[in-house]
């Protein structure tokens, strides 16, 4: 009854063709790409892979073996722990967390700078020059780094030409560019609602607490740190998502032995061509990072309406 | 000239979840009046007005316009043209193009609009003006371009809400002038919306006073301003000293009411409350304070007060003095400047006089709070 | 005042990092794109060259995927900024209990991994067509298993989200007594929404347009899944790079570049003429007339460097027609010749000696020898000698460049021909 009310009153307030339209294309957005296809894939997670005649037949029943894989590996008897797939998992969930709060303590001073410097050409220059990296695609920003990082790369070729070191080091092998790409990919995504909060700090706040005799420290532990939380929150949970969740950087940097968990992902996809595997691995990279980003802002007490601001 | 339409609300209740906006609004408007709404905020004026233009529907009771019954009948399709608070002219779009939106909308050609906004302009003496932008007009401007657009939809029913709190004061009464000349030379009705008892008196054929949800009184500005039916109608428009106490005796239209620091007083039993109250009632007394002068003390009239003078403001027209009544409320008593240095010497007693048919009497009631 | 200028240091130092770190690899990558070497690098700089942008002109692959990502570009531009605007209205409407549920719903998809999105697109199309009933090669089958029109889905349901909170903050300022009064005046709903919130809209469409165009064109989580046989820019760049590349990507990031620094320049230039115009016309400043730079660059020095920066592109663009690198390259490969030759040399007589020492002292220290020829070819072919560095999932290795260490290294199209194909 209720529910007809506000249905009525919709298309009252929006015509039946204005509020027809806008309806279908939030009822069309939300379910066909977004709720349908997660539960299509959860639904997907859970099967087998089968060819494709076998589809639809006897043998296509619900399983747990695709999670078990992940768990267990290839050993049926549960013996042994799938140590390889779980600790890409670890390392990933870990490696984005770090890289967060890398991102965190580089552009937090930033922030503060361009946010509380009243806007002159220097600041605006910055900011402009801040948003060109933005654009360029991030592909191209991993190879970039990767002219740098590589064996004969600038950087080893500078630390040899300084005698820094004796041989190339591989920074490659030991993650260091892979972490530095994860790191370059988001930081703007980190430092814009950082920016944006600070920003909109009154200046007066700081003046009066300094002019209560509040140390730097405490001015920032008390006052603009609290103002700024929804934009590093904002900003922590995009770099945390991202940085879980890329796969580009991790292609391009990452080392020989050691994958990202996306890549895992990938590989059910595109080599093994097992869906369902791959599934099952999408969704426990899902719902383990919004889990966290959940019980992250449970911590730090931080509201869904912050995020995206 | 237009006979104009009537409009009608029968027994009209607006409610939101179990907040009751409108209650019980009975309202007959001639067709060609200018019929206003006065009250507080929050009595519900802006809501009978939504309600009457299509944009809220009422939960009971019909509304009817030019006897047809507008239920079910969305906004762009009654004949009304509301005029917003805030004027809602739209800032992307020049002037003429504002005030000719309603035959853009019906199709017209462009110059047929651009003839019509044109003589429309002429009208409210903006002609040569209809190619800006609404920002830059000034406020009386931009108060006049929401008038033409809405007159350029011919509407049956003109609706205005407090379109003219937004001014300054001087520009204020220069547009109430101009509004009552508009709607006199156009002849169709207005319903207007305040909670300036001055535009309300001064503009109005008819005044409906609302008080949280229901209408108290509907009545020419001076029934209502002379003979309020209720102690929020007289507490509201206008000031007024009031006095409580008891019917003491009634003799014909007026009756005796004996207050608690006055003594007995004389007073007129407002109209509508003839042949309803009796000896013993607890009643309400209004004087208002320019109908209160100089005076001797004498008690036998049952028309003086004498209080303790407490303060004497000078107003530039009026000179207001306070005093001190017996139950320690101040009264207040307005005198024009005639030229008199002063009227009182504070700390003094002061005897004022009136006449008992400007001052009347009702059943107690809810006072309009300041 | 000791401290200040401490601080002060300390601020700078903090600065020169920042913008190092972030703008750092730019500069290198564009600065290979102009080196002549057949990796991309800057520190052996061989030759000034263009020959890498006239490789990336005949890169059908790359060509290719730039009208594909348009194509994506443009159908998810219109697909998300309708939903994105209709979602944003919703959310001025939706009923207050509800709000925030609606909102986490409409802003989840920025947050769930573009691989996830990307799968679960792909699967769910997939298994619709299944449920559809299409068959190989009905019309809802190809529709549902085209890579154009799956992208476009999978990349619309999260970038629909950046267009919504462009909107919302828009919203924000809008007057819904606008329609009312339009309503009022008999518009009806549609012609309400045309003729007055779309012109409002109109500086937020636009912008929205812009990100969820860039936002597609640079799209890779989610495209390498729905893209299935098609390739994007973005899918071929990946790849590319993976493989191993020569600096013709280079030179297409360089222009990548310049358009971005164009852009923000033209943006900042207009931005600021329109504020300078303002003002003006409040009478707070002059108009200058007679000065040495045209009306449009007074006071505006995003203008002045659109100018400066387009006067270097076209001094460029007619440079690299004229100049040739050839002899310079010959030189460089004749030096690299005797160099590599000179260390030949002397590998030969270390290995002698080391042969000799062998002979003497046994077969213990075997492994030297082995290592050093490749050491030699490392350091032969110096600048693309980590091509091939296994630090990249490809499970192809990249062929070798089959005319030996150094011949044909220096001719692009040779490697552009060795590369694996896609």
């Amino acid at each position: 009854m209720k529910k007809k009310m506000i249905f009525s009153e919709f298309f009252r307030n929006n015509g039946i063709v204005m509020g027809s339209l806008l309806f279908g294309l939030v009822s069309f957005w939300l379910i066909f790409l977004v709720i349908l296809p997660q539960i299509s894939m959860l639904d997907f997670s859970f099967r087998y892979n089968l060819p494709p005649a076998e589809q639809g037949g006897p043998k296509d029943v619900y399983t747990l073996s695709n999670y078990e894989h992940l768990l267990y590996g290839s050993d049926s008897t549960h013996q042994t722990y799938n140590t390889v797939d779980l600790m890409v998992f670890v390392r990933t969930i870990i490696a984005a967390m770090f890289v967060t709060v890398f991102n965190i303590l580089l552009c937090y001073p930033m922030a503060y700078f361009l946010g509380q410097s009243r806007g002159s050409g220097f600041v605006r220059l910055l900011v402009v020059l801040l948003i060109i990296p933005y654009w360029i695609n991030e592909i191209l920003r991993a190879f970039a780094l990767k002219i740098i990082f590589g064996d004969s790369g600038l950087l080893n070729e500078v630390l040899m030409f300084l005698h820094l070191t004796p041989q190339p080091i591989d920074f490659i092998r030991a993650d260091i560019a892979l972490y530095a790409g994860l790191g370059y990919a988001y930081i703007l995504l980190m430092l814009f609602p950082m920016y944006n909060v600070i920003e909109s700090l009154d200046r007066n706040q700081i003046e009066a607490a300094r002019d209560m005799g509040a140390s730097w420290i405490r001015i920032h532990r008390r006052i603009v740190i609290p103002h700024a939380k929804p934009g590093i929150a904002s900003g922590s949970t995009m770099v945390f998502m991202l940085s879980a969740g890329a796969l580009a950087a991790p292609q391009i940097l990452g080392g020989p032995s050691s994958l990202w968990f996306t890549q895992l992902v990938y590989q059910w996809f595109n080599d093994s061509l097992n869906w369902q595997q791959g599934a099952a691995y999408a969704i426990v990279l899902l719902i383990s990072t919004i889990s966290i980003v959940l019980v992250m802002m449970k911590i730090f007490r931080v509201n869904m309406g912050d995020i995206g601001k | 000239m237009t006979t104009g339409v009537a409009v009608d609300l029968e027994n009209v209740w607006i409610t939101f979840g179990d907040f009751v906006a409108v209650r019980e609004a009975n309202v007959h408007i001639n067709g060609g009046d200018f019929f206003s709404f006065l009250g507080p905020s929050g009595c519900g004026k802006t809501t009978i007005l939504r309600a009457v233009s299509g944009f809220l529907d009422p939960s009971q009771g019909n509304i009817l316009i030019g006897g047809n019954n507008m239920a079910g009948i969305g906004p762009n399709k009654r004949p009304t043209a509301l005029i917003f608070q805030n004027l809602a002219l739209f800032p992307l779009m020049k002037i003429w193009e504002n005030i000719s939106f309603s035959m853009e909308v019906a199709g017209a050609s462009a110059a047929e609009r651009r003839k019509r906004a044109d003589e429309l302009l002429d009208m409210i003496a903006l002609d040569g003006q209809g190619d800006k932008l609404p920002s830059e007009l000034s406020g009386g401007q931009k108060q006049r371009v929401a008038i033409a657009r809405a007159l350029c939809a011919n509407p049956d029913v003109l609706l205005l809400d407090e379109p003219l709190s937004a001014l300054d004061l001087k520009l204020r009464q220069h547009m109430r002038t101009e509004l009552r000349e508009i709607q006199q030379r156009v002849g169709i009705t207005f319903i207007y919306i305040t909670h300036d008892q001055g535009e309300a008196l001064t503009m109005s054929d008819n005044v409906a006073v609302m008080k949280a949800g229901i209408i108290d009184q509907i009545d020419t500005g001076h029934t209502i301003y002379d003979s309020p039916s209720t102690p929020f109608v007289a507490s509201f428009v206008g000031e007024n000293n009031v006095f409580r106490g008891k019917i003491k005796e009634i003799k014909g239209e007026q009756a005796l009411v004996s207050t608690n620091r006055s003594g007995d007083l004389l007073a007129r039993i407002t109209p509508t409350q003839l042949g309803k109250m009796n000896v013993g009632d607890d009643a309400m007394m209004f004087i208002r304070p320019e109908a209160l002068a100089l005076g001797k003390a004498d008690a036998a009239s049952h028309t003086t007060i004498t209080a303790n003078v407490v303060n004497e403001e000078f107003e530039g027209n009026v000179f207001s003095v306070f005093l001190e009544g017996g139950g320690g409320k101040s009264i207040k008593m307005a005198t024009p400047n005639l030229g008199q240095a002063k009227i009182s010497t504070t700390g003094k007693d002061l005897s004022l006089h009136y006449d008992a048919n400007n001052a009347v009497v009702m059943p107690t009631g809810e006072l309009a709070s300041e | 005042m000791k401290s200040l200028n401490f601080a002060r240091i300390a601020l700078g130092a903090y600065l020169l990092i920042f913008f190092s770190y972030l703008l750092g690899p730019l500069v290198v990558m564009s600065m290979t794109a102009f080196n002549s070497a057949s990796f991309p690098s800057v520190s052996p700089w061989a030759c000034f060259t263009f020959e890498w942008y006239e490789v990336l002109w005949n890169d059908t692959a790359i060509r290719d995927g730039i009208y594909y990502s348009v194509i994506i570009g443009l159908g998810t531009v219109a697909l998300s900024v309708s939903m994105g605007l209709a979602a944003s209205i919703v959310l001025t409407q939706v009923w207050p209990r509800i709000r925030s549920t609606y909102y986490t719903l409409i802003i989840a998809p920025i947050l769930v991994p573009g691989v996830v999105l990307g799968i679960s697109t792909l699967v769910f199309w997939d298994r619709l067509g299944t449920f559809l009933g299409a068959s190989d090669g009905s019309a809802v089958y190809s529709l549902f298993h085209n890579g154009i029109f799956l992208t476009i889905l999978g990349q619309s349901a999260f970038i629909a989200s950046y267009c919504m909170l462009v909107f919302v903050a828009r919203l924000q300022r809008f007057d819904p007594g606008l329609t009312e009064a339009a309503l009022d005046l008999g518009a009806t709903h549609t012609q309400a929404f045309r003729k007055i919130l779309l012109p409002f809209m109109r500086p937020a469409i636009a912008s929205a347009a812009v990100l969820a165009f860039l936002a597609s064109f640079e799209n890779y989580n989610t495209t390498t899944f729905t893209i299935v046989k098609y390739k994007t820019l973005t899918t071929v760049l990946a790849q590319k790079v993976r493989l191993g590349i020569n600096p013709s990507i280079s030179s297409l990031a360089f222009i990548i570049i310049l358009l971005t620094i164009f852009g923000a320049l033209v943006f900042e230039a207009v931005a600021r003429n329109k504020a300078r115009k303002e003002q003006i016309k409040l009478g707070r400043t002059e108009e200058k007339k007679g000065g040495i730079l045209p009306a449009f660059m007074q006071g505006n020095p995003a203008a002045f460097g659109f100018v400066l920066l387009s006067f270097i592109v076209i001094v460029m663009v007619g440079t690299a027609q004229k100049y040739d690198p050839s002899q310079c390259k010959i030189d460089v490969r004749e030096a690299k010749k005797a160099e590599a030759a000179a260390r030949m040399k002397e590998l030969r007589e270390q290995r002698l000696i080391q042969d000799q020492s062998d002979a003497r002292q046994g077969p213990d220290i075997f492994g030297a020898p082995k290592t050093e020829p490749e050491a030699g070819q490392g350091s032969g072919t110096g600048a693309f000698g980590n091509v091939f560095d296994p630090g990249n999932l490809s499970d192809e290795k990249a062929p070798k460049s089959g005319t030996g260490a150094f011949g044909g290294v220096f001719d692009p199209t040779n490697l552009d021909e060795t590369a694996p194909s896609e």
